[in-house]
């Protein structure tokens, strides 16, 4: 029998090209799409689809970037809210991942907070608002806290599913070979095991923060919220949207950057 | 017959039942292995074989008797190490860190454990290979990886539960023949337990056999053949038909 050769079928291409053209298809199409919404955005503004004077021009937001950095606004915004998210992401994570993996680990601490934990994780992070207020007052660490309150929660479970699913024939082997105490078990098998699940939950909590963020500074903590909160109440929508774009590049590199940590440190999954 | 060695390893009337259950899995194993010989454990399945090597690795209490195994090591050594059947690699080591996971504690150096590990690797044929991660090797190369691990600690004995039953029938014998040569190199006691009574005729100096509710060992005998062994010796197939004829 004889064999056509792959590079003879009429459709077929080069492997590394074939992949290049798609991805370049796919960057085309993505550029569309913002296109086209662009020019959605446009259609609103023109024909008044909201109230009047409550959607910008698109093609304003450069010149409101410009406004917003040269007075002196857009830095120290972005520099106050990086502040409530290191913190809140900080705080949050480590307390999230500490007791999640305690809760795993420990059957009486599981048994003892359990039901805590139950009627406390209903309640949205923003409730906390109030009583950060009246405990921080309005300050970074009011913010800090309803952001670390958010994390907490998405890092828990995150943690604690990951360590309860870890092979337990790993444990095992952990014994066989002299590291059946604790300390050895948990760093040799439970946080490499469970760490696909802990690093997603992560990753998760740096979106979740951004988020939790924006609200908490709608309230006055200063910050890009407070920035927004300000800029909408004097009509001022352009400005608003250089906020949103800001907080949306912001989040794509720290979710990036932390894309490459993550794929750095589970290196070996297939 | 092979003469009996000093016993390294000794079950004193051994039984066990899984927590919870009053019915035994087996009762009164009376065996030992002495220093450098190979033992096959053989029995059909749920007879507990691979609990007598839980029990024998430390890993599970026997509810009855008692094993005495070998309690002072030299420095840089464990009394026993396990090969398992699933191999049990750690998918987040590399080949290297995997043979490497039971020589931390053993109070060697750096420099010391990594000759260990190279030593060990080129044993077993795969010093090209310890930069790779688990998933990135064969079914063979992993059986070895867990046999290299087991070797890393320098054991008195290599526990081995049914090591080879999971690889196809061409690696299983390359297997089989890698650790005949590993074993006489290295002189080291080995439980061999296994549910092919072709595989420990010819792996083993002594076979045992457990059988029955609750199991116990109904034959202990040694191979009638030296080595090296061909698998289609004569006297080997008529004693594995024994073997067969006690389970």
């Amino acid at each position: 029998m004889v064999q056509r050769p792959a590079s003879a079928h009429p459709n077929a291409l080069p492997a590394p090209r074939r992949a290049g053209a798609t991805r370049l298809r796919r960057v085309l199409l993505g550029l569309l799409g913002v296109a086209a919404f662009i020019a959605l955005w446009k259609l609103a503004y023109v024909f008044n689809w909201a109230p009047r004077g409550t959607i910008p021009d698109p093609f304003v937001v450069p010149a409101a970037l410009w406004r917003e950095y040269s007075g002196g606004r857009l830095i120290p915004a972005i520099g106050s809210s990086l502040v409530h998210y290191v913190w809140g992401l900080g705080i949050g994570t480590l307390l999230g991942f500490g007791i999640g993996l305690l809760a795993a680990s420990l059957r009486v601490f599981d048994d003892a907070h359990y039901m805590l934990a139950r009627i406390l994780r209903p309640i949205p992070p923003l409730a906390w608002v109030v009583f950060a207020i009246a405990w921080f007052q309005v300050s970074h660490a009011g913010a800090a806290f309803v952001i670390s309150i958010g994390v907490f929660w998405v890092n828990y479970f995150a943690t604690a599913s990951g360590v309860r699913d870890v092979d337990p024939r790993y444990y095992e082997l952990a014994r066989a070979f002299g590291h059946g105490g604790f300390f050895k078990r948990i760093t040799s098998i439970t946080l490499p095991g469970a760490a696909p699940s802990i690093l997603s939950g992560v990753r998760t909590g740096v979106g979740q923060a951004w988020m939790t963020l924006i609200a908490a500074e709608l309230l006055g903590v200063p910050g890009m919220g407070q920035e927004m909160n300000s800029a909408a109440g004097v009509g001022a929508y352009d400005a608003v949207v250089v906020y949103m774009l800001a907080i949306s590049l912001i989040y794509t590199l720290s979710d990036g950057l932390f894309a490459l940590v993550e794929n750095r440190a589970l290196r070996w999954r297939p | 017959m092979t003469a009996r060695r000093k016993a390294l390893l000794t079950l004193d009337d051994v039984g066990y039942r899984y927590p919870g259950s009053d019915r035994l899995v087996f009762e009164g194993l009376d065996f030992s292995i002495g220093a450098g010989e190979f033992v096959a454990l053989v029995g059909g399945s749920g007879v507990g074989k691979s609990t007598v090597l839980r029990c024998v690795a430390g890993l599970i209490e026997p509810g009855v008797g008692r094993i005495d195994t070998p309690s002072r090591t030299d420095h840089g050594t464990r009394p026993s190490a396990v090969v398992f059947q699933d191999t049990r690699l750690l998918p987040w080591r590399s080949i290297r860190a995997n043979v490497g996971y039971g020589l931390s504690g053993l109070g060697l150096s750096r420099a010391k454990r990594d000759a260990r590990i190279d030593e060990v690797l080129e044993l077993i044929g795969m010093a090209e290979l310890g930069g790779r991660w688990p998933h990135e090797i064969s079914g063979g190369q992993a059986q070895r990886v867990g046999l290299a691990r087991a070797l890393a600690v320098r054991p008195h004995i290599l526990l081995m539960d049914e090591p080879f039953s999971a690889v196809d029938a061409l690696t299983r014998t390359r297997l089989q023949d890698e650790l005949l040569t590993i074993w006489q190199r290295l002189n080291m006691a080995v439980l061999f337990v296994t549910h092919d009574i072709a595989e420990a005729a010819y792996l083993a100096e002594r076979v045992c056999v457990m059988r029955g509710t609750p199991a116990r060992l109904v034959f202990d005998e040694a191979v009638p053949a030296p080595y090296p062994r061909e698998r289609d010796d004569q006297g080997l197939n008529a004693f594995a038909q024994r073997v067969a004829a006690a389970l």
